[in-house]
């Protein structure tokens, strides 16, 4: 699976884009805010009809312009797909051969992203709400169907915290608490199942990442207990919470507001892991990510990397790359410093110089 | 006195107030409307006036209806032991289009939605159980949507009527999840009623 063609208008500070692509990796040099990550951000787009930097719609859409648009030909052998996305301030519209598409679930399998970021560093090195969002964003990529189980509870969960806010004690807030519990569960449930399989994968890329013998894991609360338990003690920490919650006006307990723990040789990564190790782990966490999604479904995801060779000592940057260089997909990849890339080998089969919202291509020998 | 452009602005503002219609369909179809000959103008005019004047809400089911009560309600033929709630108008409709229901409705006019402020007693519940104290009605097939609210105030519905010792069925899945009544082609609600479960 890769982009055959790539095509953007008004997205950012781009006026147009209109490419021919291949697979392999194409880089994205140039300086800082000319548009790199704007270029990769479209790409996500396109595939998720979002974008990862938690921008509102018009915050995408160039600057004095009302729309923008990006529609991509994605090859999947032997035949072709042309997938489009118009963006309004007030909404979305998505074509798939020409044909509208109703909804997420008849899109989000076709085409998947990995992206590594600087700013998803942050999220490793911030707290519980940005861990919950790297794990979410995990299930979603293996399953697609994840988001509207997510919906559903956020649904779910906003008319309780309504009820409990305007004081509306009675019989109604026990049926919503009803649909609450039923999908707080599923959505725990969805995590340990999707972390039972991934963590002792993500133990070994992170070794060999960091070439060290350390042991991290990610620590889901409740991951030991089965089904039944898991709705159990829902029910049991609502009740443990009622009168605070009735005080408060919003819910106090559930999925929304667990912990996945990430830990290196047993202590938490966040407070006593070097900047090293989180690299490490972020890596390792894509890497496994990737695997993951190689292993369902036999395709490479387009992986989106923006920056991330400048987070990397030599020694990871040189495995990282050699983890990608074994890959048969598709990988853009934005730097800023192009003699670091040389240095570690690597040789891309397209380049674009980015400036200004504009790509010129250049020959890789004049990097 | 108002000028023809106020007139015509008029109007816009109107159609404008219709749900799912912005400014700019409300100003195509009022030049549509300008552009019909005089007399379907005017049909369509009399089409709105009589439709406030002779179509209201059923004092027994709230279905809209020109009779009082309206034909299902008067219908001897219809099983007056079993009840099928539903939410809007429209889904009586969906369900009569498959002719797999034999017996007569309830319309709420609606779901539980707290954050668009609707409780039960926005809905026309306490008119159901008055239905229910009569003691003629032995079944409820709770028929509302797939959505999260539809399955919420099925479960605040079923919870009301269980404890009165009544048989409580709820459709069969087979109706797309969050997908309305109204949009479903009659063989498949007509496999959803027959399918019904108990609650
Ligand atoms: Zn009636």
């Amino acid at each position: 699976m890769h982009l055959q063609k790539l095509f953007f208008r008004n997205f950012r500070n781009f006026e147009k884009v209109d490419l021919q692509m291949e697979k392999g990796l194409t880089l994205l040099w140039g300086d800082n805010a000319q548009g790199k990550t704007n270029f990769l951000e479209a790409v996500f787009f396109l595939a998720n009809l979002k974008s990862f930097r938690n921008s509102k719609n018009r915050d995408i859409i160039r600057w004095g312009e009302s729309c923008c648009h990006i529609s991509g030909d994605i090859m999947f052998q032997p035949c072709c797909k042309k997938v489009e996305v118009g963006v309004e301030k007030t909404g979305k519209s998505v074509r798939l051969n020409g044909k509208p598409v109703k909804s997420g679930r008849d899109y989000f399998g076709l085409f998947k992203t990995v992206l590594f970021s600087p700013e998803e560093l942050n999220l490793v090195k911030g707290g519980p709400a940005g861990r919950r969002s790297l794990l979410d964003r995990a299930v979603f990529l293996a399953d697609p169907d994840f988001l509207e189980r997510v919906k559903k509870y956020d649904n779910y969960l906003k008319n309780r915290n309504r009820l409990l806010k305007e004081k509306r004690f009675r019989d109604e807030l026990e049926v919503w608490t009803e649909g609450f519990l039923e999908n707080g569960v599923r959505l725990r449930k969805d995590r340990i199942t999707y972390l039972r399989e991934f963590t002792p994968e993500l133990k070994k890329n992170y070794r060999e990442i960091a070439g060290t013998a350390e042991n991290v894991d990610i620590l889901y609360p409740g991951s030991e207990k089965g089904d039944e338990e898991l709705g159990k003690d829902l029910r049991e920490d609502l009740k443990k919470t009622r009168e605070k919650e009735r005080d408060l006006g919003y819910t106090l307990v559930g999925p929304h507001w667990d912990d996945p723990l990430f830990l290196v040789d047993g202590r938490p990564l966040r407070i006593f892991g070097s900047q090293g190790q989180k690299r490490s782990f972020l890596m390792a966490f894509k890497i496994t990510q990737i695997q993951a999604i190689e292993a369902k479904t036999g395709k490479t995801p387009v992986l989106l990397l923006d920056d991330m060779a400048s987070e990397l000592d030599s020694f990871r940057q040189l495995n990282f790359f050699r983890f990608l260089s074994s890959r048969e997909g598709q990988v853009f990849m934005t730097t800023t410093d192009k003699q670091q890339l040389a240095r570690c080998g690597v040789s891309p089969s397209r380049s674009f110089q980015v400036c200004a919202g504009t790509l010129e291509e250049v020959k890789y020998e004049r990097l | 006195m108002l000028n023809s452009i106020s007139y015509f602005a008029k109007l816009v503002a109107e159609l404008a107030k219709f749900p799912g219609v912005g400014q700019k369909t409300a100003t195509r179809l009022a030049f549509f409307i300008l552009t019909q000959p005089q007399e379907e103008a005017e049909a369509l005019a009399d089409t709105i006036r009589d439709l406030k004047r002779k179509v209201h809400f059923c004092p027994i089911c709230f279905q809209m209806t020109e009779s009082d009560p309206c034909q299902i309600c008067a219908d001897p033929r219809r099983d007056r032991n079993l009840l099928c709630i539903v939410e809007e108008p429209q889904d009586v409709l969906a369900i009569e289009r498959s002719h797999a229901f034999k017996g007569q409705y309830h319309v709420l006019h609606g779901a539980l939605s707290p954050l668009d402020g609707v409780g039960p007693e926005d809905l026309k519940i306490a008119e159901l159980e008055e239905r229910l104290q009569a003691g003629e009605i032995k079944e409820i097939l709770i028929a509302t949507n797939f959505s999260v609210k539809g399955e919420t105030t099925a479960l605040y519905l079923a919870r009301l009527i269980k404890p009165r010792g009544l048989r409580v069925t709820r459709l069969a899945h087979g109706i797309p999840l969050g997908s309305d009544l109204e949009y479903i082609d009659q063989g498949t609600v007509g496999r959803a009623i027959e399918g019904r479960q108990e609650f």
